[in-house]
C-alpha cells in the first residue's frame, strides 16, 4: 500500500510515576472528536493513562477502542473507573460515560491542569472546527468564539494538504521553515479552493516548502482573526493536534506577538483531560 | 396543548389556510413583506394580509434573480414566489425597510405577476417629525389605491375598528408574554414562536379568539421540564421553530433553559405597540408605525433598539442572551455590536448565531450547551 502522509501516529501512555493503587478516585475522560479520539485515565486528579487514536466511522465504537487501549498494558480494569466524561463531537455517544460535556468546558479546564492556571486564553485547534476560548483561573470558560461552517484552519485541512504535497504531517511545519523567504500566504479560505491553489503553485515551480509555508501562513492568519474578534489575555495556551505543528504555531506566535506556553503533556488530550478532572469534581461533590 | 395546536396548524398549514378563508369569505389576499405593513387598512378593505415567510428548505431556483449575498431570508421567500407557494394570492406588496427584502419583492413581481402589487414608500428617518406627515400621506395614497383594487370605499369608521381589532390582538399577544414573566413560564419560546407566525398570516380576530382561550386555559397548565435558564433572543427575521425546539429540548437535567422573550420582526417587534388615540385614523397609524420598535434599518441616529432591548431582558428577567442574524444581514451585522456589548455590560452574557435556510442543528448545539455551561457551572468547579 502506498505510503499515506497524512495519517498521523496514534500513541498510548502510562505513567511511570502515578499508579491508580491506593487512589480515592479514578476517573476517565473520553473525546471523541471529528478526527481524533482520546481515553484519559487520571487517579487522583492527576494523568495515569491515556490513549490517542483516529475516530472511526461510528463514535461508540471509537470510544470504547480507546478506552480498551487507554486500560491496554495496567492492571487498571474499567469496573475500577468512578465515573467517566464523555466530551466532543461525540460525547452523547459515548456508551461507558455518566455524563457529557461541551469540549469547549472541557479543553478550558484541560490546558487549565497542562499549562496552569495563569492560562487565560485557550485556542483549541481540532479536526474540524477552531475554538477560542477565554478563562478564568480554575479553567472555567468565560467567553467562547468557534469557526463556522469550514474546514479551512483545522486538522482535516492539514491532512489534505501534507498528501497533496506527500510530506508526513508531522514534519509539515519544521520543513515550512526551510525556505528562502517566507512567501505571501495562500488567498483561499476554503480547504478545498487552498489546495486548487496550491496546485497551481507547485504546477508554477513552487518548492513543496514554501508551498507548505505559504499555507501554514495562512492558517495562522485565519486564527488571528478568530482570536481578535475574541481578544488575547495572556498566558495563552493551543490544545488539539494543530498545536504540535510548529509551522502553524510559530507564525501565529509572530502575529500575536507573543509567546504560546508550552504544554507538560500532549495537547491533543486536553478535552479528555478536562473531561477526567470534571469526573472528579462530580464525584467529590456527590454529583456522580 | 389543544389551545397552542390551532395557532401551530395555522403556522404549519399557512397556504390552506389562506386558500380556505378565500373560498369561505370571497376577499382578496394580500401578501406581504415586512412588519412596516399597515395591514390596517387592509383589514379595513376585508382583505386578509399574510406575511411572506420562507419553508427552509434547500432550493436552487433564486440565483439567476438574487445575489447569493445577500440574505438567506430574502432568498428563501422568493424561492416560495417562483416555486408557485403563493398562487392564490390576490396583491403582494412591501413596505420599504432594507435592499435585500425588496430584491425578493421586486424580482417576485416581475417573474410571477400577481393582480396587484404595491410598493409602500415608509420612511427611513423614522426620527424625525417630518416622517409623520410624510407616512401619513403615503398612508393615504395607500388607501386609494386599495379602494380602487378592491372596488371598495374604506371608510373611517371601518378603519377604527380596523385599529381597534389589530390593538386587542396587540394587547392579547402582551399578556401571554406577561405569563412569560412567571418563575415557571407556562409557554416555551417555541411554542409562543407559533402563535406569534400565526398572528401574521391569519385573520386577526380568529387570533384573538384562539389568544382568549388560550390565555384562559393557561394558569392550570404546568410544563414538563423546568425553566431552567431564562433565555432572551434578539436579532433579525426569525422562524426558525427547529432551533428554540433544539434548545428547550436539550437535556432538561443538565441544559434546561427556556425561550421567555423576543425582539425579532417575527416576534415582539411586530405587536409591541398599539395605534393611539387619534382623531385623524391615518396619522393615529402613522404614529403606530413610526413610533414602533425599530428595525435596524431605522434605528438612526439614537439607537433607541437598545434601551428596548434592555428593559425588556429585565422586565422577563433574562439571565442570557442569544443574538441572532440572518447571515449577511448587514443593518442587524451593525446593531450586534452594541447590543451585545450593553447586555454585558448589565451582567447578561451573549450568544452570537448566524443562521442560514437550514439550521446546523449540531453545530447550533455545542455552542449553546457550552453557551448554557458558561451560565451554570457551579456543579462543575
Amino acid at each position: 500500500m502506498a505510503e499515506e502522509f497524512w495519517r498521523w501516529k496514534e500513541n498510548r501512555w502510562t505513567s511511570p510515576e502515578t499508579t491508580w493503587k491506593g487512589a480515592r478516585t479514578v476517573t476517565c475522560g473520553v473525546d471523541v472528536g471529528s478526527v481524533s479520539t482520546q481515553a484519559v485515565i487520571m487517579a487522583d486528579g492527576e494523568l495515569y493513562a491515556y490513549s490517542n487514536m483516529r475516530t472511526g466511522s461510528s463514535s461508540p465504537e471509537s470510544a470504547e477502542k480507546a478506552l480498551k487501549w487507554a486500560l491496554e498494558g495496567t492492571d487498571l480494569t474499567r469496573d475500577k473507573l468512578a465515573y467517566t466524561v464523555g466530551t466532543g463531537y461525540g460525547r452523547v455517544n459515548v456508551p461507558f460515560a455518566n455524563r457529557a460535556i461541551t469540549e469547549i468546558a472541557c479543553h478550558a479546564r484541560g490546558a487549565n491542569f497542562m499549562y496552569g492556571p495563569t492560562v487565560r486564553t485557550v485556542l483549541d485547534m481540532g479536526g474540524q472546527d477552531c475554538k477560542a476560548i477565554r478563562c478564568d483561573e480554575k479553567g472555567k470558560v468565560v467567553s467562547f468564539l468557534m469557526n463556522d461552517k469550514c474546514a479551512a484552519g483545522t486538522g482535516r485541512g492539514m491532512e489534505v494538504f501534507s498528501e497533496l504535497l506527500q510530506v508526513p504531517i508531522e514534519k509539515v511545519g519544521e520543513l515550512s521553515f526551510q525556505v528562502d523567504q517566507e512567501p505571501p500566504p495562500v488567498s483561499s479560505t476554503c480547504v478545498v479552493f487552498a489546495k486548487s491553489e496550491a496546485s497551481g503553485l507547485l504546477r508554477a515551480g513552487w518548492p513543496k516548502n514554501k508551498v507548505l509555508a505559504a499555507y501554514c501562513s495562512a492558517m495562522a492568519h485565519r486564527i488571528f482573526t478568530l482570536l481578535e474578534r475574541i481578544g488575547v489575555e495572556k498566558d495563552f495556551a493551543i490544545t488539539g493536534g494543530i498545536a504540535k505543528n510548529v509551522g502553524v504555531v510559530r507564525r501565529l506566535e509572530h502575529e500575536l506577538g507573543l509567546t504560546v506556553a508550552t504544554p507538560k503533556v500532549d495537547p491533543q488530550i486536553a478535552g479528555g483531560v478536562g473531561a477526567a478532572l470534571f469526573a472528579k469534581t462530580l464525584v467529590e461533590k456527590g454529583k456522580a | 396543548m389543544k389551545e397552542i395546536d390551532v395557532f401551530r396548524q395555522w403556522n404549519r398549514k399557512r397556504h390552506e389556510y389562506a386558500t380556505a378563508w378565500q373560498k369561505r369569505t370571497g376577499g382578496k389576499v394580500m401578501g406581504y413583506f415586512c412588519t412596516y405593513v399597515p395591514e390596517e387598512i387592509l383589514h379595513a378593505a376585508g382583505v386578509l394580509p399574510v406575511r411572506v415567510l420562507g419553508s427552509h428548505e434547500p432550493q436552487n431556483v433564486t440565483e439567476p434573480h438574487i445575489f447569493a449575498m445577500f440574505c438567506p431570508f430574502c432568498r428563501d421567500c422568493l424561492a416560495q414566489g417562483l416555486k408557485g407557494r403563493y398562487k392564490y394570492l390576490d396583491g403582494l406588496m412591501i413596505a420599504q425597510s432594507c435592499l435585500h427584502i425588496r430584491q425578493a419583492y421586486t424580482s417576485w413581481i416581475k417573474h410571477v405577476p400577481v393582480g396587484f402589487s404595491y410598493y409602500l414608500c415608509m420612511p427611513h428617518k423614522v426620527q424625525s417629525r417630518r416622517a409623520y406627515p410624510y407616512l401619513r400621506g403615503e398612508l393615504e395614497a395607500f388607501r386609494k389605491a386599495v379602494e380602487g383594487w378592491t372596488g371598495k370605499q374604506i371608510s373611517d369608521k371601518a378603519l377604527r375598528e380596523a385599529i381597534a381589532v389589530y390593538n386587542e390582538n396587540r394587547r392579547l399577544m402582551r399578556e401571554l408574554y406577561d405569563t412569560r414573566k412567571q418563575a415557571e413560564p407556562p409557554v416555551s419560546g417555541e411554542e409562543v414562536m407559533e402563535i406569534s407566525l400565526a398572528q401574521q398570516m391569519v385573520d386577526k380576530r380568529e387570533h384573538n379568539e384562539a389568544l382568549r382561550k388560550l390565555l384562559a386555559a393557561l394558569p392550570r397548565r404546568k410544563r414538563d421540564r423546568p425553566a431552567g435558564t431564562r433565555l432572551m433572543i434578539i436579532g433579525s427575521e426569525d422562524d426558525d421553530i427547529d432551533f428554540l425546539h433544539m434548545v428547550e429540548s436539550l437535556n432538561k437535567e443538565q441544559y434546561p433553559a427556556t425561550f421567555v422573550v423576543d425582539e425579532h420582526c417575527t416576534g415582539s417587534r411586530y405587536f409591541w405597540n398599539d395605534v393611539p388615540e387619534d382623531k385623524d385614523a391615518l396619522m393615529a397609524l402613522s404614529r403606530r408605525y413610526i413610533e414602533r420598535p425599530p428595525c435596524p434599518t431605522k434605528d438612526w441616529e439614537e439607537r433607541k433598539r437598545i434601551p428596548h432591548i434592555m428593559k425588556l431582558a429585565r422586565d422577563f428577567g433574562a439571565q442570557g442572551a442569544i443574538v441572532m442574524q440572518q447571515k449577511f444581514c448587514d443593518p442587524h451585522e451593525l446593531d450586534t455590536v452594541a447590543i451585545r456589548k450593553e447586555l454585558e455590560k448589565q451582567g447578561i452574557k451573549t450568544l452570537f448565531l448566524e443562521f442560514d435556510v437550514t439550521v446546523p442543528i449540531g453545530q447550533f448545539r455545542i455552542r449553546v450547551e457550552a453557551f448554557l455551561e458558561t451560565l451554570k457551572q457551579e456543579d462543575l468547579f
